[in-house]
C-alpha cells in the first residue's frame, strides 16, 4: 500500500508522530512524509491513503506549519474527490478547544471532496503523554481495519 | 533531496545551549546530516534550559516536548554534554577550532530590569528595597533550577505583578494553586511555602499596554477561569479592544489571526474572565491596563507601588485603558516583575563580541561556521514554536552554506 502522512505541527510533536509512522509502516510500504507548509495540491493522490496528523494552538487554532497548507485549500479549493484520508489530533482536554486545529484541516479536506476513512484518532496531552504510542496504535487498527476491508470487498 | 554532493561524514557540528532553541537545531541538522557528529553543550548538567526551568509544572503538555528531545539524544545519536559552560570550561575559540559549525543557543534569561524597581535610582546597583523579585528568579525556583535559593522570599496577603505577558499569568494562576497541587507537580516544600504562607488575599496585575496589546496569549486567560474562590477585576473600558485599535487591513482568512481580532479576543478573554467569576470570593485579582511603572515605595520592605498612565505626557494612544487619573497606588507587601529577559550582565558570550563583518543575524550567521538561534538571535520575544521555526530556517542556512562549500562548481555558491 501507498502511504503520504501530511502532520501540521506547532511545537514538533505531530513530527516526530510522523516520523515513527513512517518507520512502523515503511517496512511493507511506501511511505512518504511532509509537513503541510510543504504540501501541495499535487501531494494529495487518489493512489495514496493520506495519514493526516494535525495538532493545535492555543485557542484552538491551526498550529503555525499547518497554516500554509489551510490557505492553500481555501485559495486552490482543488477537487479532493478520490482521495481518502485518515485522521490524528493532538490536543490538549484541558482546553475547551481540545483537538480542534486537527478538525480544522478535517473539515476543509471532506468540504472538498475527500472521504475520510477509519477512526478518527485523537491523543490527549493534558497528563504530559506524548502522542506517538497512541498514534502507532491508531495506525495499526486503521491498516487492520482497512485490510478486512479489501478481503471483505474481494 | 537531490543533493550534487555530500558533506563529508566526519562533519563536526557543536551547538551551545540545550534549551528548545538548540535542541531544534539539533534535531532539523539531524535530519538533514544523519551521519554528523553533533554534541549539545550547556552549562546545566541537565539538558532542555527552558523547557526546565521556566515553562510552568503544571503545564504538562509544553513540559512533554522535552520528551522528544529525549529522542534526539535516547536514539538519534545525539551527544548532551551537560555542566560545560562555554567562555569557561571551553573556549569559544576552542570550540571552533575543534567543530566545522558552531551555534550559539544560550537564549537570554536575565530578568529584564525596572530601574527604579530594582536598583537605587542612578546607582545601578543593590535592590533599594526587599520584596522586590524578577519573575525569573520566581519560576526558576519553582522550577527546581540548582543555583536559585528560596531564602529571602515571602510572598504575602498582597502582592503586585508588574507586566501582562504570559509568564505574569503563571504566576497569578501558581500563586493561587493550592499547596497540595503545587506538591503534586514536584514543587518543593519550601517553595511552596514561601508562595502560599501569606496566604494571598488579592494580586494586582499592571501592564503598560492596553488591553489589547496585552502580550498574553488568550488561552492563558481561559485557564485562569479555573481557578476556585476567585473575583477577577479588570479596569479596562468594557468596549476595549478592537474597533479602533488601528487595525490593519482585516479580511485575512480564518487560518491567519489579524491583528484587530486577536486585541478584540484578548478584550474579550478579560472581560469574560470577569463576568465569569464569582461576586464574592476569598481572593481578588485585579487586572490593570495601561499603566507603567514608577517607582516603589516602603520604609526597607516594599508597602506600596506607584505606576503612571502610559502616554499620559504624551497625550493620547491609551483609549479604554487608565483613562481619567494620570497614577495609580497600590498596597503590596511584595512586588514580582514579569516585563521580559534581557542578556546577562557579565555574561560569557555576548552576540556583539563574536559578530563578524560578514555576519548575517537575519539568516542566523555570525561568522565563518558561527550561527546563532533563538532568543540569542532575535532577542527576548516569542514563545516554544517561534523558537522551532527559529531552527528551522538558521538549520536551513547552516546547511545551505555548508554544502555549498562542498560543491565545488562556482554558480552553485550563490
Amino acid at each position: 500500500m501507498k502511504f503520504v502522512i501530511l502532520y501540521g505541527t506547532e511545537s514538533g510533536n505531530a513530527e516526530t508522530v510522523a516520523d515513527d509512522l513512517v518507520d512502523e509502516l515503511g517496512t511493507d510500504n511506501e511511505v512518504e512524509s511532509v509537513d503541510m507548509t510543504d504540501a501541495s495540491a499535487e501531494t494529495l493522490s487518489p493512489d495514496a491513503l493520506l495519514l493526516v496528523v494535525c495538532s493545535t494552538h492555543g485557542d484552538g487554532g491551526l498550529p503555525a506549519s499547518a497554516v500554509p497548507f489551510a490557505e492553500l485549500l481555501d485559495t486552490e479549493r482543488p477537487d479532493l474527490t478520490g482521495i481518502r484520508y485518515a485522521m490524528f489530533g493532538l490536543g490538549d482536554s484541558s482546553y475547551e478547544t481540545y483537538s480542534r486545529g486537527s478538525e480544522r484541516i478535517d473539515e476543509r479536506l471532506s468540504a472538498l471532496g475527500a472521504t475520510r476513512v477509519g477512526e478518527y484518532g485523537r491523543h490527549d496531552a493534558s497528563d504530559g503523554s506524548l502522542p506517538n504510542d497512541a498514534a502507532l496504535e491508531w495506525a495499526r487498527n486503521l491498516v487492520g481495519s482497512l485490510d478486512e476491508a479489501q478481503a471483505v470487498a474481494r | 533531496m537531490n543533493e550534487t554532493a555530500a558533506p563529508p561524514e566526519v562533519l563536526r557540528v557543536a551547538i551551545v545551549g540545550a534549551g528548545p532553541a538548540g535542541c531544534y537545531t539539533a534535531g532539523f541538522l539531524r535530519k538533514r546530516w544523519p551521519q554528523a557528529a553533533i554534541t549539545v553543550f550547556d552549562r546545566h548538567d541537565a539538558p532542555y534550559g527552558l523547557i526546565r526551568y521556566g515553562v510552568a509544572p503544571d503545564h504538562l503538555g509544553t513540559k512533554a516536548i522535552a520528551k522528544q528531545f529525549d529522542r534526539l539524544f535516547a536514539r538519534d545519536g545525539v551527544t548532551f554534554a551537560g555542566n560545560t559552560d562555554i567562555g569557561t570550561d571551553v573556549s569559544l575559540d576552542q570550540l571552533r577550532a575543534d567543530n566545522d559549525v558552531v551555534v550559539l543557543a544560550t537564549g537570554l534569561w536575565a530578568d529584564r530590569v525596572i530601574e527604579t524597581f530594582h536598583t537605587a535610582p542612578g546607582t545601578g546597583a543593590a535592590a533599594p528595597l526587599a520584596g522586590v523579585y524578577g519573575s525569573g528568579r520566581l519560576t526558576r525556583l519553582i522550577n527546581g533550577h540548582p543555583s536559585e535559593s528560596v531564602e529571602g522570599l515571602t510572598i504575602g496577603r498582597r502582592t503586585v505583578i508588574v507586566g501582562n505577558g504570559n509568564v505574569a499569568a503563571d504566576l497569578v494562576r501558581l500563586m493561587l494553586t493550592p499547596a497540595d497541587v503545587l506538591a503534586s507537580h514536584g514543587v518543593a516544600a519550601d517553595v511552596i511555602h514561601a508562595l502560599t504562607a501569606g496566604p494571598l488575599e488579592h494580586i494586582d496585575v499592571v501592564g503598560r499596554s492596553p488591553v489589547g496589546a496585552a502580550k498574553f496569549d488568550v488561552a492563558m486567560i481561559r485557564e485562569l477561569g479555573r481557578l476556585a474562590d476567585v473575583r477577577f477585576t479588570s479596569d479596562a473600558a468594557p468596549d476595549a479592544g478592537a474597533p479602533d485599535a488601528g487595525a490593519p487591513d482585516a479580511g485575512a482568512p480564518d487560518a491567519a489571526a489579524p491583528d484587530a481580532a486577536d486585541a478584540d479576543g484578548k478584550a474579550a478573554a478579560i472581560r469574560e474572565l470577569v463576568a465569569g467569576s464569582p461576586e464574592a470570593a476569598g481572593r481578588t485579582v485585579a487586572f490593570h491596563f495601561g499603566w507603567t511603572p514608577d517607582r516603589v515605595t516602603g520604609d526597607g520592605r516594599v508597602s506600596a507601588v506607584t505606576f503612571t498612565a502610559t502616554g499620559a505626557a504624551g497625550g493620547a494612544g491609551t483609549a479604554g485603558t487608565a483613562a481619567g487619573s494620570a497614577s495609580l497606588e497600590l498596597p503590596a507587601d511584595s512586588v514580582c516583575t514579569a516585563v521580559g529577559f534581557t542578556e546577562t550582565d557579565g555574561a560569557h558570550i555576548s552576540r556583539a563580541s563574536v559578530a563578524s563583518p560578514r555576519a548575517d543575524p537575519d539568516r542566523g550567521r555570525l561568522d565563518d561556521g558561527l550561527y546563532a538561534v533563538g532568543w540569542f538571535r532575535r532577542g527576548p520575544v516569542g514563545t516554544i514554536p517561534a523558537n522551532r521555526a527559529d531552527a528551522r530556517s538558521v538549520a536551513d542556512a547552516i546547511i545551505a552554506d555548508l554544502e555549498a562549500s562542498f560543491i565545488p562548481t562556482p554558480t552553485s555558491l550563490t
